[in-house]
This record gives structure tokens, sequence and C-alpha cells, in this order.
């Protein structure tokens, strides 16, 4: 009877689901599970003389636990086929009948899976926090039906406080700063817990030690069965990046202002000589806005020529690396306006020290350069008259000191001679040198008139009218000399000059032209008058002895300069109308031939007052 | 007294010839005193005395400033007739214009004739005026 009670009762054990073992007292296995022997890998026909510590030898505890026959549990682990399984066993005293303690009751549990989930969640969480750590992000939870705050270890480390510390949502609120800050923290919250409206929003606080930071607040409401039960956020400290924006923002302003206000023009080209950075300047200059610009190169914007020198430029600035420093160019914008820049082109490189582009310093020197041309164009009109000057000094002094000389000369003999005849022979000689003096001087002062009157009145004159006088008043003369006139001048043709000026240009060319005739022909005397565009043009031209050009060319209008051998050359009207002619701001030109004649063309110049 | 048989005088002023006729008188004998008014007129005659073999002047008083052919053209139109006989040119001038000086020192290596320079007023002629200094030295 025995023997079937206890196979009936195997064979119940023996089909449990549950992986169960009976122990008797001494932790021997008496009987267990298919499910159990399976987990622990044993045959299923095993022997039952198996000590349950064989089978748990990393539980330290074991015979302990089990001397005191009470229920617990234990977490150990086996190798099965290579792959460690985790176990938990819970262990209950074995009452017979009379509920005396015949051995253990084990039932184990394969725990593998729940426990690499564990493992997993551990270091999942692991990862979290160092990652909410590095980042200074932390997060925060709030329970709407309890109303309870939670706070992970960076949020308080952000607000300062210590780790023990409990919030609740207004000691929260109260910690952004006074003002802008906790309003706006004030309306996001309502609006999330009642509206569940997320928010992430740049704020100060103040942490408990007092301190001013910056934090970017963020929440999301989290519903369940169309309700928001949970409210989560993340809290981050960017007070670096903030005061770094704030520094960078800060140099930008300052580089902004810097190079909108300097009196030059600044930009930046990429490698395709594009520009990539206008000044105010540039854009003033160029008379169009910086979205303009940007992005156009200098054949959008000058004219082909300089854009293709500018060109050049920066590509020998981006070959060469060499910077362009201080060259005088000329830059003409397609409306065609020139101005006058000192330019230099620096090469710009990246980060890593590559060129990228380069950047441009103009500087508009135009008034400068104006100045500059007004300074040497004052400086030509000073040296002209500068050696006009010496030129003169020169005559006066050669023509004064030939006279003294004689002078000198003639009182050395006056002194040592003693016949009366000669004496007198000598005090005409110097009667003569007397009245040569004289007439030099006079000569001198004309010139030195016609060359200091400031004050030149032109005045409108009819040229034909003019001529016909100084030809009247030579008439005598003329007839004389069975002169023909042929005057061409128009009778209505009017120039500005200085009436006396124009007597004297007319009477000196007519009587140069009687006075060096031909003696094999009858002289014949040409007046033509041209305008051309601003300037007139009176020529008069003789058929008389000419002048050889090439031999006197550069002396036919000097002082006491005679090509003749006639009693009344004296050498002073070309000199002296030249000068009247250039004073009113004309000029005078002579064509002539050996034998056949001259032609003098004296310009007029009808701009200037 | 000293005697020469050729003066050329060439100035266009009458009083500087009248002078120097009168600077000669005492110095030297010459009884041929020939006046030009300027460098052209004395050169046509030199040229006519090369051609044709007549008696080239000793002595050569000679104006700078001159119309037509002034003395430095003269000059040069002198050298390039090539004239065997030495003649003593003294250059006369009241120019203090240092380019004459100049201009006198470059043509003297280049003329063979004895080129003396003289600034004006001249009060006496020396006898050495009218020699020649390299033979006499």
């Amino acid at each position: 009877m025995k023997a079937i009670q206890r196979t009936s009762q195997h064979y119940l054990l023996k089909q449990l689901p549950k992986a169960t073992a009976l122990l008797s007292k001494d932790g021997t296995l008496v009987d267990a599970s298919d499910s159990w022997l399976d987990i622990f890998g044993l045959p299923l026909k095993s022997g039952l003389a198996i000590n349950i510590h064989s089978l748990m030898e990393d539980t330290d505890d074991l015979a302990d636990q089990l001397k005191k026959n009470a229920p617990f549990s234990i977490r150990h682990k086996i190798e099965k086929s290579r792959d460690i399984h985790w176990l938990e066993s819970n262990f209950n005293p074995w009452f017979d009948e009379k509920e005396n303690i015949i051995g253990t009751i084990v039932q184990t549990d394969d725990i593998s899976k729940e426990v690499e989930m564990e493992m997993e969640l551990k270091k999942v969480n692991k990862m979290l926090k160092t990652k909410s750590e590095v980042a200074k992000v932390g997060c925060w939870e709030f329970n709407v039906e309890t109303e309870e705050l939670y706070w992970c270890d960076e949020t308080k480390k952000i607000h300062q406080v210590p780790e023990s510390y409990q919030p609740n949502v207004t000691d929260a609120i109260n910690f952004y700063k006074q003002g802008f800050s906790r309003n706006k923290i004030s309306m996001l919250f309502h609006k999330i817990l009642n509206d569940g409206q997320s928010y992430n929003q740049r704020l100060m606080i103040v942490t408990k030690k007092g301190e001013e930071k910056w934090v970017n607040a963020a929440g999301k409401a989290i519903m369940e069965d169309d309700k928001i039960t949970r409210l989560f956020g993340t809290f981050q400290d960017i007070h670096e990046q903030v005061l770094a924006e704030a520094k960078i923002k800060e140099n930008e302003q300052l580089l902004t202002t810097l190079i909108d206000n300097l009196p030059l023009n600044i930009f930046v080209k990429d490698l395709d000589s594009k520009k990539i950075l206008v000044n105010q300047a540039e854009c003033d200059y160029l008379g169009k806005s910086r979205e303009e610009l940007i992005g156009k190169d200098d054949f959008d914007l000058y004219d082909k020529e300089v854009a293709k020198i500018s060109r050049d430029e920066d590509l020998e600035v981006i070959k060469t690396l060499k910077p362009i420093l201080g060259k005088e160019t000329i830059s003409i914008k397609k409306d065609g306006q020139t101005t006058n820049f000192l330019t230099s082109k620096i090469p710009l490189f990246d980060l890593d020290g590559k060129v990228n582009g380069l950047i441009g310093i103009s500087m508009d020197i135009s008034p400068i350069k104006k100045k500059e041309d007004q300074l040497r164009n004052l400086i030509n009109i000073t040296s002209i008259q500068n050696k006009k000057l010496i030129n003169f000094a020169h005559i006066v002094s050669h023509n004064l000191r030939s006279h003294s000389a004689n002078f000198s000369m003639l009182l050395e003999f006056l002194k040592s001679e003693d016949q009366e005849e000669e004496k007198n022979k000598i005090l005409k000689m110097l009667t003569r040198a007397s009245d040569n003096l004289l007439e030099t001087l006079e000569n001198l002062n004309e010139v030195v008139d016609i060359n200091t009157r400031v004050n030149l009145k032109k005045e409108p004159i009819v040229l034909h009218d003019a001529i016909s006088k100084v030809l009247h008043n030579l008439s005598a003369f003329m007839e004389k000399n069975h002169v023909t006139i042929q005057n061409h001048v128009d009778k209505e043709q009017q120039i500005w000059s200085v009436p006396a000026y124009l007597d004297s240009i007319i009477l000196n060319l007519v009587t140069n032209a009687i006075k060096y005739r031909s003696p094999d022909r009858k002289p014949v005397i040409t007046i033509n008058a041209k305008q051309i565009e601003q300037r007139t043009i009176l020529s008069i031209a003789d058929n008389g002895l000419g002048i050889d050009l090439e031999r006197h060319g550069d002396k036919i209008f000097g002082m006491y300069k005679t090509f003749h051998n006639r009693k009344d050359a004296k050498g002073i009207g070309l000199y002296i109308i030249k000068n009247q002619i250039e004073a009113m701001g004309g000029s005078i030109t002579v064509n002539s031939e050996v034998d056949k004649g001259s032609t003098f063309n004296v310009y007029f110049n009808e701009k200037s007052e | 007294m000293k005697k020469v048989n050729s003066i050329f005088i060439v100035d266009d002023d009458p009083i500087t010839v009248f002078g120097i006729k009168k600077m000669l008188k005492p110095v030297v004998v010459c009884d041929d005193v020939k006046i030009f008014q300027n460098g052209k007129e004395a050169y046509d005659v030199l040229k006519e005395k090369k051609e044709n073999g007549g008696s080239i002047p000793d002595v050569i008083f000679l104006d700078i400033n001159m119309p037509i052919m002034d003395g430095w053209d003269f000059l040069e139109e002198l050298i390039k007739l090539e004239i065997q006989e030495r003649i003593i040119i003294n250059m006369i001038t009241s120019s203090i214009d240092p380019l004459d000086y100049k201009k006198w020192n470059e043509f003297k290596p280049r003329c063979p004739h004895t080129l003396n320079f003289k600034n004006k007023p001249i009060f006496k002629i020396e006898t050495s005026d009218l020699e020649c200094m390299d033979m006499a030295s």
C-alpha cells in the first residue's frame, strides 16, 4: 500500500508544471518534477541520490538557511550548455500528516530573462545619468494627481540644492528670476497643465546660492485616457553658452560698427572674387544695398577693363598669398564714374590655414588726387613763370651789362684822351650809348608792364575793323613799298581781346611782313581768320624773305633776336606780341620758308576771361 | 710795335667796334682791319679767301650775340672750313652767362685755332691777345 501511495505521489509530482523538488532533511533529493530536472539539466531517470548543495555551489549560506526550517528564496546560477542561467529557488518546509517536518519543498524558476532585463535597465539608467551630467541636462516630472514634483540629481545640481531637497511647484517657480522669467514660466506651467501645450524656453533662474543662471526649460504633458496625468520635462544649464553667444554678438556688433563706420570701403571676396561681405561705405559707393552686392563679382559692378584688372589682382593674391598693400587703382563704375583708390588686398585664411578668399580695403583718394593734380598744375605754371623770369633776368642783365660795359670803356678812353677831336668822337659815342640804354629800358619796361598787368580787360572786337584801322595808319608806309593787302577776314567776325594788344599784334606782324619783304617780289600780305572750336586763329602771311626755322626756330620770338641785316631790326617786336598773346591766354606759331615767305598764326583764347 | 697782316672784327655793336679799333692802335700796326656786322658776313669772306687763296686773318675779334649767325655758329662753320693757318680768336662778350663760358670750354679742344674768352668791358688789348700762345711758349 505504501509503495502504491508513493508511486502515485511520485507520478503527481513528476507532472507538476512548476518546477518542484522534494528534499530530505539532509538536503538529498527525494523526488522532483521533470521540469525541475530539466532546469538543472539532470536526466529524467536519474537516481535521486543527489544533494542540493552540489547543485547550488555558489550559495554559501544554503545549509544554514535550511536548518532554520523557515521559507526563504535564493538567487543562484548554473552553467547549462555553456550558457549562464539565472535561477530563483523558493524553499518551504515539507510537513507530513502530523505536521512534522520531514524535508524541504523547492520550487525553482529560470529568471535569466528578468535578470538580463534588470541589468539592461541599470545600464540605461547609468547612461542616462552620465548623459545628463555631461550635457548638464536635468529632468523633472510632475504628477498631476498627487501634485508631487520630482527633480533628478542634475536638476538639483543646477539649482544648487542638496540631493535631499524635495521640490514643490511653488518653490520651483520661485527659483525663476523675478520679472520676465518668473512671469513667463508661470504662464507656461499654467498652459501645459490646462491645455497640454508643450514649451521650450530660455529663462533665467536665481540658484539657492544666489547665482543668476541662464537655463533652457522644457515641458511636455503626458496623457492617459485623454487626461493629463503627468508632466515631464528637461532642464538645462545654458549659462555658459548664453554668455558665449552674448560675447560673440558683442564682438560681432563691435566689428560691424567698426567696419561700417570706417571711412574706407571694405569687402571680403571668395575664391571666385564674389563678394561675401561689404561694409556701409562700399554699399554707399556702389549705390546698392548689402543684399544686392553679396554674391556679385567685379564684372557685375564695374567697367569691363577695370574688372579684369581687379580679378587679375585677386588671382595673384590668392595664388602667391602675398598681400597687395596701398596700391593706387582707378575704379570705373558701370555708369562711368571714375574714382581713385588706394587699395589693399589681403589673403583670407580659414581655420585650417587654407586660403578661402581675400579681404579688400579701398580708400577713396580722388579728392587728394585732384588736389595733387591742381598742385602739379600750379607747379607747372609756376615753373613756366619762373623760367620766363630767369630768361627775362638774363635779358635784362645781358642788355644792361653790354651798355654799362660800353660806358666804362668809353669813359676810360675819355680819361686818357688828349686830342680834342678824338674826345668829341668819344662823347658822341657816349651819347649814342646813353640813347641805346634808354631805349632798352623802355623796351624792358613794356615787357614788364605786359607781364605784371593782372586784370586784363578783354572786349569783343570786330576783327575786320581792327585790321582796317591798323592798315589805315600804315597806309603811307605801305604805299611807299607797293604793298598789296588781301584781307579775307569776315566783316562780322568778333573776337575777345585787349584792344591795345590786338592793335599791337596786327601792327607788328604787318610791319614785319613789309620790313622783311623780298627785293625780288612785290609784297603781298594775306590776312585770314578761322574759327576752330572755341578758338579764333588769325593768320598773317607774306611772300617776303622768310626765316630759316631749322636754324632760328627756337629763337624767333626771343628778345633782341634778329635774323636779317636791317638797321631797324631791334628784335623786340615779336617778343612783345608773344608776351601780349600769352598774357591773354593765347599762343603764336610761325611757318616759314626762306625766300618764299612767312605765315604767323595767332590763336586767341576765347574762353578765358 | 707788332705788325699784323689782317684783323677781322665781327660785332654788330658800333661802339664796341669803335673801342676795339681804338685799343688796337697803340699795340699793333695793321693795314687790313675788316668789320663785319654778323658771323655770316665774316664766314662768307673767309670761305671765299680759303677757296681762292686769299690772305687768312691773323686775329679775329668775335662777338657772341649777333643776328643771322652768332659767334658760336660762326665758330662751328670756321672749324668745318679746315683752314691750315692758325688764327687767334678773341671772343668778346658782355655775357656773364655761365653757359657761354661752358660752351667756350667745350669749343677750345675742338678748335685748332687759339680761342680766348674776354668779358666786356675791356679797356686795353695786350700784345699777347694778338699772338699764338702755343707758339710763344
